[in-house]
């Protein structure tokens, strides 16, 4: 499966563990987004599909990493109980504690992977050699 | 913290059993046990099984052993495969323990047929099965589920789908717990986990969920398979699904909930996924509620699917559904409140079974009355095209490891592994000569589940049966596959 760019697919025995990076927190959070989207449904965001679903999701966490861990465990719920894949994000606003984003999302009738959850295994924002942000994401499949 | 571990750094306590020391690690309380033979050791060593399973050593009120089973594996915080038992007073619980997808388990079934008298209807089975067991992913049922009744089937599981029609009394009292976890309330259960419950009573789901048909190939012990009303060539159905989309958001609400609140229990955890609240504490009572009611919820899908096949087999064989009978039911992703001896005095824990079945042996009172004197039948699935085995619980293993033991195969190869590696449709053909039957949802989702990804399943129950975790009583071979 190809992933978005930013994304390399590390091995896991039973589940999907990604490395992933970006250039600044909402880049990072954004292609954790696309590269959720990526497995549940290869190539559907790139489709041309009517926005069905708008959601505004507002959190706070400890920390990034669970910030991230719990973005996208939100709109993995949201997309479950809407049959809706959030293709589209924009973030009113995003910091190491808190974020308000405005998700746009479009009708799935059935979706390719079962992610049973988004996981906190192995998660943990630093910044690479690079200067980029980076960090494991383990899905439950 | 991180400790490289070869087998060479193992203490071989047992033919069938190693331990990593206390002392490997300075944040370990207990020691890590594996429970594998000589062929299986060395899979533990190929992925992080071994320091998760350390990970898990280090909770607090952790009581003799965290344990691994020999079908385990890495998963995230606890590995696939492990047992970790927890004192009720200064122990923790952990919704890692149990998994997303709370009680996942097996149901088997059995019919007066021969395999012999009706395989040229097999097809035709495993077709209206696939027909009448929805599957997929987040496909819902033809029950759509108001919020009193759901409140219903969390608060009484069986007992719901007994007083409904899809389930016969002698259904519930074949399963663990009697299909209802008495502790569970809905109340805690969040109107998001409900709404995603509320259609999907009687789905299979998809990943390595499964309806099978199959056959008794071989008996092992004659009196066991007896009393648990097995015989040679009989046509056998085995259900393997949980909780759905229900229990996979009880799980991550209180997961959020417990990470952020660990400064607050004063935990530091090597792994924020173990993340766990004191079972005494309020929170701590609230997820064991709510998992409960999630477990419940689970029992009774697994039983609605069972009513789906029984209709199955009364449109193909125009025969009654209820010449099906209910084998027995087990749970293998939960925490259950058990007594066990710790160093000879008997205590109250919190066992977490996360990819492992309680298997009790002969005479506890927990096993349905005709399965007592031969112990707790268990359900152990192969993979796609091997054996699925029955076993009964057996008394040593109720010391050495709370009285459990493994739960299927057990994954070696990753899923993107298993689909660069295997032609789903050469294996589909390869089946279907070996007098298999494959209904599958996609040709990706079967070559994930193909036999060459998991561990060979007759060493893993060779392994338990060697231990004394439990006895080996039938072979099962499958005839009709229908995966998520």
């Amino acid at each position: 499966m190809k992933m978005p760019k930013g994304v390399e697919i590390l091995p896991h025995t039973a589940d999907i563990k990604l490395k992933v990076t970006g250039e600044s927190l909402p880049e990072l959070f954004l292609t954790g987004l696309a590269s959720m989207n990526r497995l549940l449904k290869p190539g559907f965001c790139e489709e041309e599909q009517e926005v069905s679903r708008v959601e505004k999701v507002e959190l706070e966490a400890p920390d990034s990493t669970v910030l991230l861990i719990d973005f996208l465990s939100e709109v993995l719920t949201l997309g479950s109980l809407n049959r809706s894949i959030f293709c589209d994000c924009s973030f009113e606003s995003i910091s190491d504690h808190n974020l308000v984003a405005l998700l746009e999302g479009r009708s799935v009738n059935e979706v390719d992977l079962d992610i049973k959850a988004v996981t906190y295994h192995e998660a943990d924002i630093v910044l690479n050699d690079q200067g980029n942000f980076e960090t494991i994401i383990v899905f439950d499949v | 913290m991180s400790v490289e571990i070869h087998v060479s750094d193992l203490i071989q306590l047992d033919r069938c059993l190693w331990e990593i020391p206390v002392s490997t690690r300075p944040d370990m309380r207990v020691p890590a046990r594996i429970y594998a033979s000589e062929a299986l050791i060395e899979d533990f060593m190929q992925d992080r099984t071994v320091s998760q399973i350390m990970n898990v050593s280090t909770l607090p009120g952790i009581e003799k052993a965290a344990i691994v089973m020999p079908d385990g594996h890495e998963g995230y915080g606890f590995p696939i495969g492990g047992v970790a038992a927890f004192d009720i007073n200064e122990g923790v619980v952990s919704p890692g323990g149990i998994g997303y997808d709370i009680n996942c388990g097996v149901r088997l079934m059995f019919t007066p047929e021969k395999y012999e008298n009706i395989r040229n209807k097999i097809p035709e089975l495993t077709h209206e099965m696939t027909r009448m067991v929805p599957r997929g992913m987040g496909r819902g049922g033809p029950i759509k589920l108001s919020t009193d009744q759901i409140n219903q089937v969390l608060m009484r599981g069986v007992e719901w789908a007994v007083e409904q029609g899809y389930a016969f009394e002698e259904d519930r009292i074949r399963m663990e717990s009697n299909g209802k976890l008495p502790d569970a309330d809905a109340s805690f259960v969040s109107e998001q986990a409900k709404k995603r419950g509320h259609d999907q009573l009687g789905t299979l789901g998809a990943g390595n969920h499964f309806v099978e048909i199959g056959r008794v190939e071989q008996i092992f012990h004659t009196d066991a398979a007896r009393a648990f009303g097995l015989f040679e060539d009989q046509v056998v159905i085995m259900i393997h699904t949980g909780s759905r989309g229900l229990g996979h958001q009880v799980a991550t609400d209180y997961l959020r909930m417990f990470v952020k609140k660990l400064p607050e229990y004063g935990l530091n955890l090597p792994d924020r996924e173990l993340a766990c609240a004191p079972i005494n504490s309020e929170d701590g009572v609230r997820y064991l509620k709510a998992m409960a009611a999630a477990a419940n919820f689970a029992f009774c899908n697994r039983q609605v699917i069972s009513w789906e096949v029984r209709k199955a087999w009364e449109n193909v064989m125009k025969s009654p559904g209820d010449q099906v009978e209910l084998l027995y039911d087990v749970a293998h992703n939960i925490a259950k409140r058990e007594r066990h001896r710790v160093n000879s005095e008997e205590k109250e824990l919190i066992v977490h079974r996360k990819g492992a079945t309680r298997a009790f042996g002969p005479g506890h009172p927990e096993i349905p009355e005709r399965y007592r004197k031969a112990g707790q039948p268990v359900l152990i699935p192969g993979s796609m095209g091997t054996g699925s085995f029955v076993l009964a619980g057996a008394e040593s293993g109720m010391n050495q490891a709370f009285g459990s033991t493994c739960h299927g195969a057990g994954r070696k190869m990753s899923r993107r592994a298993a689909k660069r590696e295997v032609d789903a449709q050469k294996l589909k053909k390869e089946l279907a000569s070996m007098g298999i039957s494959v209904e599958a949802g996609s040709f990706a989702g079967l070559a994930e589940e193909a036999p060459a990804a998991y561990k060979d399943v007759e060493l893993v129950v060779d392994t338990v049966h060697e231990a004394g975790l439990a006895s080996k009583v039938a072979l099962l071979r499958p005839a009709g596959v229908i995966k998520g």
